[in-house]
């Protein structure tokens, strides 16, 4: 069905946006400039990858695939599993467990496990050493509950320029669930760390085929003792007032609100006290930023050995355009609702600004329910287009702490801390 | 306790069967071939009321690697610790990071992969998953 375009604009098709993009690996012909906007799905199959340009869709590219306990998911890879979320599922505030991503390192993951003799192991440099079965950690402590955002470190792999090898994220390895647990300080101090202790690792129950002493044979991750987001630390059993899926860490889980979720050990199964800094592959190699502002480097900088690395840490502020989505056109004078979520690692929002004019003038959204500092909370904003066009809507969110999503990039060669003010753009028509 | 973890050899898939000693109460790392478009919905849990949480295999799409010499290294020697997913996943990359990706898991991970084979490795992925060769 050819609509003749609004005004004298060629609209790009999303499709040959892509193509000019440079993803598709198919050459770049001028004639991929479609006459009319498409209706609303892809007309052909989508690609099986993207680059080497920037990803120019919201989510990654892979096909939907259902694993246990889980809706369809955006398949990045298979073993180890890593499932995205799509953009639908963030118009609220609480993620749903069976939309929840997921992203293991190693392929030995568990398909099942037998509570009569899983134990929560609290060990290392402690005089009191303690395990507990799942029933003892829900009867013997007082349990707590927090809503906090989980954000893969990854997220918006994607985004980055140049393209950085890993898991080619879009923006979906996020979710926000309420958690309850036990407060990781309680079990801590049961245990009584001995003096000279420095670290608190943990481990889950997972593991590859990789040799012991390497990464590719456990995944462990250490949080100093003096770091005082140990405060806020939840051992949690329950994600939204369910058990957790089994690919989303049951029977427990470290919640560390406000960090990246590199730190929230899935099947949580050993604390360990380490009286030394843990130097383990996923420490001292992976998961590290630039010490620079925003984490941001050069290719350049890092080929040259000048850039000094620390352990990933804080998700810095960010927001997102969720719905509408930019599939449909939207008829001149219409007022819509346009909503979004935001969130930060450094504490509650502030506030959330949207910009109509491609980032020339700003106005407030309107702010959701706060489910306190470290949730998702969701804003809207009613946006009327005048006249027929292209619009770039922008969202921009500021944190309690003072710190406002900039425009500027960022690149760093893992691929991280990705939270530059995120843009949708929408087609206006007639409506007379 | 068993543990199974999928070796692709040759593009054909033998499940292997490992024992794992550190886990006795638990069962992982159980996978089975899937078809893309076949999706599930959920279903009653096992009628059981015994102290067992279990899910069923997690589900291998094993991709098509493109056809050319070193494809079969690649798919033997990548797919001992990992799918081959990893690869065709990301977007083309200079010829530069194939070679560091490769040495990284043999030298940073311990994947054991020989001088020669890794040499094969390196040129198959250069000649097939850069900007330049990349085609599906």
């Amino acid at each position: 069905m050819d609509i003749p375009p609004p005004g004298n604009g060629f609209v790009l098709s999303r499709r040959s946006l892509f193509r000019l993009l440079g993803a598709a690996g198919g050459t770049l012909a001028l004639g991929a400039v479609a006459r009319h906007s498409e209706a609303s799905q892809e007309s052909s199959a989508m690609p099986s990858f993207t680059g080497p340009g920037v990803n120019p869709y919201w989510n990654s590219v892979g096909p939907y695939v259902s694993e246990p306990q889980k809706t369809p998911l955006l398949l990045l890879t298979d073993r180890g599993v890593q499932l995205e979320t799509p953009r639908s599922y963030f118009q609220t505030a609480f993620t749903p467990n069976r939309a929840f991503y997921v992203r293991w390192h190693l392929d030995g993951i568990p398909n099942a496990v037998d509570l009569k003799s899983w134990r929560l192991h609290v060990e290392g440099n402690v005089a009191q050493p303690n395990s507990y079965s799942l029933a003892e950690l829900i009867r013997k402590f007082p349990a707590e509950s927090i809503a906090a955002v989980n954000q893969c470190s990854g997220n918006s792999r994607s985004s980055l320029e140049p393209r950085v090898p890993g898991g080619q994220w879009g923006n979906g390895a996020m979710g926000n669930a309420r958690w309850t647990g036990v407060r990781l300080r309680e079990l801590l101090n049961a245990a009584a760390p001995k003096t000279g202790s420095l670290q608190i690792q943990f481990q889950g129950l997972e593991s590859g085929a990789g040799p012991e002493g390497y990464g590719s044979h456990f995944f462990l991750k250490s949080l100093d003792l003096g770091d005082p987001v140990l405060d806020d630390c939840i051992v949690a059993y329950a994600m939204n007032g369910e058990p957790l899926p089994m690919l989303n860490g049951f029977p427990v889980r470290l919640v560390v609100p406000g960090y990246f979720a590199t730190y929230w050990m899935k099947c949580l199964t050993w604390v360990r006290v380490l009286d030394k800094t843990d130097d383990n592959f996923w420490m001292k190699t992976a998961y590290r930023i630039p010490d620079t502002p925003r984490g941001n480097t050069t290719p350049g900088d890092v080929k040259a050995g000048t850039v000094k690395m620390i352990p990933i840490n804080r998700m810095p502020v960010r927001s997102f355009l969720i719905s509408p989505d930019g599939d449909a056109k939207i008829p001149a004078g219409m007022p819509v609702q346009v909503r979004g979520i935001a969130f930060s690692g450094y504490g509650g929002m502030a506030k959330v600004d949207v910009s109509a004019d491609g980032l020339k003038t700003w106005q407030p959204a309107r702010l959701g329910e706060d489910f306190g500092r470290y949730s998702f909370r969701t804003w809207e904003f009613t946006w009327t287009p005048k006249a027929p066009g292209r619009y770039t809507l922008a969202a921009r969110a500021s944190d309690s702490a003072g710190n406002t999503q900039p425009d500027q990039p960022v690149w760093n060669p893992g691929g991280y801390l990705w939270n530059r003010i995120e843009r949708q753009d929408y087609f206006v028509g007639g409506a007379e | 306790m068993k543990r199974y973890f999928a070796l692709r050899l040759g593009g054909s898939l033998a499940i292997v069967l490992a024992a794992g000693l550190l886990f006795a109460q638990v069962k992982r790392g159980n996978y089975a071939p899937a078809t893309f478009g076949q999706l599930q919905q959920p279903s009653p849990a096992t009628p059981t009321d015994d102290s067992v949480y279990q899910v069923s295999a997690y589900q291998l799409y094993p991709p098509e690697l493109a056809e050319g010499e070193g494809r079969a290294e690649t798919e033997s020697f990548c797919s001992l610790c990992h799918s081959t997913r990893y690869i065709t996943m990301q977007p083309p990359l200079p010829a530069s990071a194939w070679e560091t990706e490769v040495n990284k898991m043999r030298k940073t991970l311990g994947a054991p992969i020989s001088d020669a084979s890794a040499a094969l490795i390196i040129k198959y992925l250069q000649a097939h998953y850069t900007p330049d060769t990349r085609k599906q």
